[in-house]
């Protein structure tokens, strides 16, 4: 018989394990163990990075954690695929901070509260009719089309487009998984499908989507952001032709499937702790915590991958350049080090230093304030409703490694 | 009384997220060029500013201390 290594072996990629939940026994296991823990992977391997601590290193330093060598997601990239598929989040400064700036102004605090009346008017509408219906499937009711119809009035998409967004936004997220069901010509794809975000075709039908909007916008402005993207002009300098349509497409993305996956779990989380949404009605005052506990305890995103730019060390395992580093933001949101009974959905806690929006550092999620004000909206307007969430059957989970999705889940509502 | 301080933002490493803006809409703005700016002549208890420099996730944020106040470099062998 072969030698039988001593190291335990610790799977978080398998997709289909994600069907079940989160792994948190494993990573538990992990942040328990001494150092970094190499996870095999695709022939080749990464650290995973479990603890808080450890994450909030790697996220800090991006001057060695790099995003822009190789790009952010766990698998590797031929050089023109990366090139092709190169989006803010994969890139390093001063590349990155050009494009930042670029955007960032228009998510602000100061300008999402301008979108608040637009988001309570469809989070009211959405949560009369779920409560009428007496229950339903939270995600296809309200978590899916709040966030969704949101980013596109912010964009400037017309409203009658939002079903075919929603609907290639739901092919992306397949992407992740491993059982895509789209030809690769869907939606008229001529482009290999390495080179698209995702490797689906749904990437080139929102790419054309994009640059259509972008030729509209540039003949006939407006108070939208994909105006401002292509107006957008520093010093001569403005968005390539690559910049802009995977900004879109971050944008779009981004802004529908996290802030739905968010509000998914916030709602199973109220209809397993009842005591928490009466606890929210009686004391309106620990909104903000509530808001900041639903993403803690969603953590919308799994993972971000960096790559070693130097040879370095971190937790005393040292890392070859080249290496590459991953931060499991679902591991640090658990971690009993910092979250004290981190299994307990808790709407008081305080502080709450979660990395639901990355583990700081200049990659800092772009679209947190609007993700917050979202959820917070949605939840003053629950409240108000005064109606509990109560479990009403399974739910189905995405098989994806990289976002904590749920593709369904009953809930009933109860006076 | 609690010590009031003066914060200072490095734009060299700020990207305007606006954090600062979220905690403090009194002290800071983004400025129209992305840059989180603080308003003239501002001051935060420390506790506050501390909670501030913690939370900025690009680290860009400071404390000013009576040290390094540069309205004090004027005296000699400084």
């Amino acid at each position: 018989m072969a030698d039988v290594s001593t190291d335990p072996v610790f799977d978080l990629t398998t997709p289909a394990i994600y069907e079940r939940g989160i792994p948190y026994d494993t990573m538990a296991e992990m942040r328990a163990q001494p150092g970094l823990v190499w996870h095999p992977y695709e022939g080749n391997g990464f650290w995973a990075v479990t603890r808080h601590a450890d994450v909030k290193a790697v996220s800090t330093d991006s001057a060695t954690f790099s995003s822009g060598i190789g790009h952010t997601n766990l698998w590797d990239l031929e050089a023109d695929a990366l090139e092709a598929r190169r989006s803010i989040i994969d890139t390093d400064a001063p590349d990155h901070t050009r494009l930042r700036r670029l955007v960032s102004k228009a998510f602000t605090p100061r300008n999402i509260v301008v979108w608040e009346d637009t988001t309570r008017a469809i989070a009211r509408e959405l949560i009369e009719e779920f409560v009428a219906d007496g229950g339903g499937d939270w995600v296809d009711k309200v978590a899916a089309p709040l966030p969704i119809r949101v980013i596109l009035t912010i964009l400037g998409v017309p409203v009658e487009d939002a079903d075919y967004l929603v609907e290639l936004s739901n092919y992306l997220v397949e992407g992740t998984g491993d059982r895509p069901s789209l030809a690769p010509d869907a939606f008229g794809n001529t482009t290999e499908l390495r080179l698209l975000p995702f490797g689906s075709p749904a990437s080139h039908a929102l790419y054309e989507y994009g640059e259509q909007l972008g030729v509209e916008r540039r003949l006939e402005p407006k108070d939208d952001i994909v105006t401002m993207l292509v107006l957008a002009e520093h010093e001569g300098d403005r968005l390539s032709h690559s910049e802009y349509r995977n900004l879109f497409h971050v944008l779009v993305f981004a802004g529908n499937e996290t802030t739905r996956t968010a509000i998914t779990h916030g709602a199973m989380a109220f209809a397993q702790f009842p005591d928490q949404l009466r606890r929210l009605r009686e004391h309106p005052e620990l909104m903000d915590r509530a808001v900041e506990e639903v993403l803690r305890w969603a953590t919308p995103v799994l993972h971000m991958r960096r790559t070693a730019a130097v040879d370095t060390e971190l937790a005393g395992t040292p890392i070859k350049a080249g290496d590459k580093v991953v931060m499991w933001y679902s591991s640090a949101n658990r971690d009993p080090e910092v979250f004290a009974d981190p299994f307990v959905f808790d709407i008081g806690r305080d502080p709450n230093p979660h990395f639901a929006f990355g583990g700081g550092g200049s990659h800092f999620c772009l679209g947190a304030f609007l993700a917050r004000m979202e959820i917070r909206v949605l939840l003053e307007e629950l409240v108000a409703a005064g109606v509990d969430l109560v479990p009403g059957g399974d739910s189905v989970r995405a098989p994806s490694n990289f976002v904590h999705g749920v593709l369904s889940v009953e809930l009933g509502v109860a006076s | 009384m609690s010590e009031r301080v003066r914060v200072v933002v490095d734009q060299s490493v700020c990207v305007g997220i606006g954090q600062c803006e979220m905690l403090e809409p009194d002290v800071f703005f983004i400025n129209d060029d992305a840059f989180a700016t603080v308003v003239d002549g501002a001051t935060l208890e420390l506790a506050a500013a501390q909670l501030v420099v913690e939370r900025c996730p690009s680290g860009a944020i400071s404390i000013v201390s009576d040290d390094d106040d540069p309205a004090a470099d004027d005296s000699p062998g400084s």
